[in-house]
C-alpha cells in the first residue's frame, strides 16, 4: 500500500469527516424537527388566520351591532337613533334590568346623574363568564356610545356641525416617503418585525449548529472514540471536517427556513392587505449569510474548544450557555438600535466579534440602506476573530481532548494555544 | 535486517515541568512483537501517541517506515488505544466502515472487509446493532476489528487484553499472533508479564520515561538469572568436587540445583556433567519470571544495566 500526499490526504480526510457529520446531523430527529418546525409553524399560523377570517369573527369587524340600551339619568341629551347595523334606545333602569333578566339583551349602559363631573358610564351585564365575541361587541358598542355622548355635549356647547364632525373623526397622519410613496403602519411594523424574525432565525441556527459541533466533540470524547479517530486524522482536518459538515447542516436549515419565509411572505401579504408587498433584498441576503457563516465559525470554534475542555456534555452545555448571553445582548438593547443607529453602543456591539452577527443583522434589518463602512469594519473584525478562534481552538482541542474526566488549568490552555503540539 | 517499521531515537517529551519521556530509543521490525512494559504513568501511551503523530516530541527523532510520522502513514497503521470506545448510537458496521475509510480504504472495501472479519469473529449478527446494544466482549471484538481492518503494517495496541474474559482474550491473542505472522510490526503495551513472555519477541521496559530494559525475553531473563541451573537425571554429582564451573550444589525435590561460579556458563556445566558420566534428562537455567524482573528493575536492580 503506498503512502499518499499529505495535502490531498488531509483534504480527503476532511471531506470524509464533513460528509459523515453532515449526514449524521441531518438524519437526527432533533434536527429534522427543528428544521421543519418553522415552516410547519408558518403553515399552522396561516391556517389559523384563514380559519378565523372565514369564521364567525367576521361580524366583529369594528362595527357596532344589535341594540344598545342606555339608561340616561344625567341631564345630557342622548338621542335615540337607528342604523342598518345598530340602534340606540333609551329606557328606564327597571325596563333595562327586566330585559336583561329575560335574555332579550346581554347588557345595558347607565349614564349616571353625575356624568358631567366624572364622565363615568356603567355597563351592566349578566355574569356568564368570559366570551371573547361579546367582549368585542361591547367594545364596539362603547365606542358608539362615546361618539353619541360627545356629539351631544358638543352640540349643547353650540359647536358647528363641521367642527363636531372633525372632532369626532379625529386627526389621522398619512406617512409618505420623500419620493411621495405612502408608508402604511403595517409597512413600518414589517420593517422592524421582519428583520427581527430573520435575525432570530439566523441566530437560532448559529447556536443550534454550534451546539451540534459541541455535541459532536463531547460525544467522541465521552465515547472514547477520539483517540482512534486522531490516530487516523490530525486534529486540524478533523476539526475542519466537523466545522464544514455541521456548517453545511446549519446552512441547509437556514436554507429551508429562508425558503419557507420566501414562500410564506407573499401568501401572508395576500392575507393581510395592509401589509403591502414585502421584498427581500439579494444583497442583504448575501450579507446575512456571510454574517451567519462567520458567526458560526466564531461561535463554532469556541464551542468546539469548550467541548474539548469540558469533562462531559453537561458541563460543556453549561459553559456554552454564557455565549448565548453575548449573542442576545443586541436584542436586550434593541431600543438603542431603533433610536440611533450611529450610537457608540451600536458601534461597539457591531464590532465586538461575539455580538457582531446579531448586531449587524439587526442593523441591516432596520437601517434605510446598507452602512457599508460598518459592514466592512465588522466583517473584518469578525473574520479575524473567526480565524484566530479556529486556530486557537484546534490547538486547545488537540491538547485537551484526550484528558478524560480532567478539566485543564488556565495555564495548560495558554500553553496549548502557544504550542504547536 | 529489514528496515524497522518504527525507529525511535533519543526522544523526549515534557508536559508542564515533568519529562514524561526521557531520551528514549528503540525500534520495531516487521514480523516482530515488541512488548512495551512499564508501570502506570511511565510514558508508554505518550510514546505510542508520538509514533502516531497525535503528539510530537520535544526533542529526538522518530521514523515510521523510514519517514517522519504523519497522516501519510495512516493507511498502513492500526491503533487500539487503552481508552477506547465506539459511537454508541451508530450501527457497528457503519462505525467500522467509517474507521476503514479514515484509514484510506474505499467505503465499499471497508464495509466488505468489516463484514468478513465480523463473520470470522462470530460478530456478524451484531453488524446492524448499535454499540449501546452490545456486550463488553462484543465491543472489544469490534474495536479490534476496527484496528486491523486495513491490514496494517504497523499495529500499536495499548493493553489489548485488559478486562477480557479468557475466551475472548485467547481469541484476540490469536489475532495479534496472526498479524505478526502476516508480517506486521506490533507494539503491544501490557501489564501482564505472561502475555509479554508468550507473545513478544523483544520487550522494552520503561519507568518515568526512562528505558530500563530492552532486549529479547531470553536475554532479559538471562541477565537476571541467579546463576542457578536445575538438572534432573541419573548419576548426577551431588557435590561441587570435580566441577570447576560450580560453587555449590543442593538437592531440590527430584532434581539437583547447581550454582554456577562467577565467569562460568551453564554450557560449561553441561559439558562437565556429560564428562562425569551422568545421564541428563532435564537441564534448565533458573531465571526469574518477567514479573519478578519488572519489580526488581523498577526497584533499581543493577543487573538491568546489562540489557538496558
Amino acid at each position: 500500500m503506498s503512502g499518499q500526499n499529505g495535502g490531498s490526504g488531509r483534504a480527503r480526510l476532511t471531506g470524509l469527516v464533513a460528509r459523515r457529520e453532515y449526514l449524521r446531523t441531518v438524519r437526527r430527529r432533533g434536527y429534522i424537527f427543528g428544521t421543519l418546525l418553522l415552516p410547519i409553524g408558518i403553515a399552522v399560523l396561516m391556517g389559523v388566520s384563514v380559519f378565523f377570517s372565514t369564521s364567525g369573527f367576521e361580524g366583529t369587524d369594528g362595527e357596532a351591532s344589535g341594540t344598545i340600551v342606555v339608561v340616561n339619568e344625567s341631564d345630557v341629551t342622548i338621542n335615540e337613533f337607528q342604523t342598518a347595523l345598530a340602534s340606540l334606545e333609551t329606557t328606564t333602569e327597571q325596563d333595562a334590568a327586566a330585559r336583561l333578566q329575560s335574555g332579550e339583551i346581554s347588557e345595558y349602559y347607565v349614564v349616571p346623574a353625575g356624568f358631567r363631573e366624572d364622565g363615568v358610564v356603567t355597563r351592566v351585564e349578566t355574569g356568564s363568564g368570559f366570551d371573547i365575541s361579546r367582549l368585542e361587541g361591547a367594545e364596539n358598542n362603547e365606542a358608539l356610545l362615546r361618539y353619541v355622548v360627545r356629539d351631544a355635549l358638543l352640540r349643547e356647547a353650540g359647536v358647528p356641525d363641521e367642527a363636531i364632525a372633525r372632532v369626532l373623526q379625529g386627526v389621522s397622519v398619512n406617512v409618505v416617503t420623500v419620493e411621495g410613496e405612502e408608508v402604511s403602519g403595517a409597512d413600518i411594523a414589517a420593517g422592524i418585525a421582519l428583520p427581527m424574525v430573520f435575525v432570530a432565525i439566523f441566530m437560532i441556527s448559529i447556536f443550534m449548529t454550534s451546539g451540534y459541533l459541541l455535541q459532536s466533540v463531547t460525544e467522541e470524547k465521552e465515547n472514547r472514540v477520539v483517540e482512534i479517530v486522531l490516530s487516523s486524522i490530525p486534529a486540524t482536518p478533523l476539526m475542519a471536517g466537523k466545522v464544514l459538515g455541521l456548517g453545511g447542516a446549519g446552512l441547509t436549515q437556514v436554507g429551508v427556513w429562508v425558503l419557507s419565509a420566501l414562500v410564506a411572505i407573499p401568501l401572508l401579504s395576500s392575507q393581510v392587505p395592509d401589509l403591502g408587498p414585502i421584498e427581500l433584498d439579494l444583497t442583504m441576503l448575501v450579507l446575512a449569510l456571510t454574517y451567519f457563516i462567520l458567526g458560526y465559525l466564531a461561535y463554532g470554534a469556541i464551542f468546539a474548544a469548550i467541548g474539548a475542555i469540558a469533562p462531559g456534555n453537561r458541563e460543556a452545555q453549561q459553559y456554552s450557555g454564557f455565549l448565548g448571553f453575548a449573542a442576545a445582548m443586541p436584542f436586550i438593547v434593541f431600543s438603542v438600535f431603533l433610536s440611533d443607529l450611529s450610537s457608540p453602543v451600536v458601534l461597539a456591539l457591531a464590532l465586538f466579534p461575539l455580538t457582531t452577527p446579531t448586531a449587524m443583522l439587526i442593523v441591516l434589518g432596520i437601517s434605510d440602506g446598507i452602512p457599508w463602512t460598518l459592514v466592512g469594519a465588522s466583517l473584518t473584525t469578525l473574520s479575524l476573530f473567526a480565524v484566530l478562534a479556529t486556530f486557537a481552538s484546534a490547538r486547545i482541542f488537540r491538547a485537551t481532548v484526550m484528558l478524560y474526566g480532567v478539566r485543564p488549568s488556565l495555564q495548560q490552555l495558554v500553553a496549548a494555544v502557544r504550542s504547536p503540539r | 535486517m529489514s528496515q524497522p517499521a518504527v525507529d525511535v531515537r533519543g526522544v523526549w517529551k515534557r508536559y508542564g515541568d515533568t519529562d514524561v519521556v526521557s531520551d528514549l530509543s528503540f525500534d520495531v521490525h516487521p514480523g516482530e512483537v515488541l512488548g512495551f512494559l512499564g508501570p502506570n504513568g511511565s510514558g508508554k501511551t505518550t510514546t505510542m501517541r508520538m509514533i502516531l503523530d497525535i503528539v510530537r516530541p520535544a526533542r529526538g527523532h522518530i521514523e515510521v517506515f523510514g519517514e517522519a510520522p504523519g497522516v501519510e502513514h495512516q493507511e498502513r497503521v492500526g491503533y487500539l488505544p487503552e481508552d477506547r470506545g465506539l459511537y454508541r448510537d451508530v450501527k457497528i458496521i457503519d462505525t467500522l466502515t467509517y474507521f476503514g475509510a479514515l484509514r484510506g480504504m474505499s467505503r465499499k472495501a471497508a464495509h466488505d472487509k468489516a463484514m468478513a472479519l465480523m463473520t470470522e469473529m462470530e460478530l456478524a449478527d451484531a453488524a446492524e446493532k448499535k454499540a449501546a446494544e452490545l456486550s463488553r466482549g462484543m465491543h472489544q471484538k469490534a474495536q479490534l476489528i476496527a484496528t486491523i481492518l486495513n491490514d496494517p503494517e504497523l499495529l500499536i495496541v495499548d493493553e489489548p487484553f485488559q478486562g477480557l474474559d479468557p475466551v475472548n482474550a485467547d481469541m484476540l491473542k490469536g489475532v495479534v499472533r496472526g498479524q505478526k505472522e502476516r508480517g506486521a510490526a506490533v507494539i503491544m503495551s501490557t501489564h501482564d508479564m505472561g502475555d509479554a513472555q508468550t507473545l513478544c519477541d523483544r520487550i522494552l521496559l520503561i519507568d518515568k520515561g526512562h528505558r530500563l530494559l530492552y532486549g529479547t525475553v531470553d536475554q532479559v531473563r538471562a541477565a537476571f538469572s541467579d546463576g542457578a541451573v536445575e538438572v534432573s537425571g541419573a548419576g548426577l554429582p551431588e557435590s561441587a568436587d570435580g566441577l570447576d564451573s560450580v560453587t555449590d550444589v543442593h538437592d531440590v525435590n527430584d532434581a539437583v540445583r547447581y550454582l554456577i561460579a562467577d565467569g562460568r556458563t551453564p554450557q560449561e556445566l553441561f559439558r562437565e556433567l556429560a564428562a562425569s558420566g551422568a545421564e541428563v534428562e532435564h537441564f534448565a537455567v533458573q531465571a526469574p519470571s518477567l514479573d519478578e524482573i519488572f519489580i526488581r528493575t523498577v526497584a533499581g536492580d543493577p543487573r538491568a544495566e546489562a540489557v538496558r
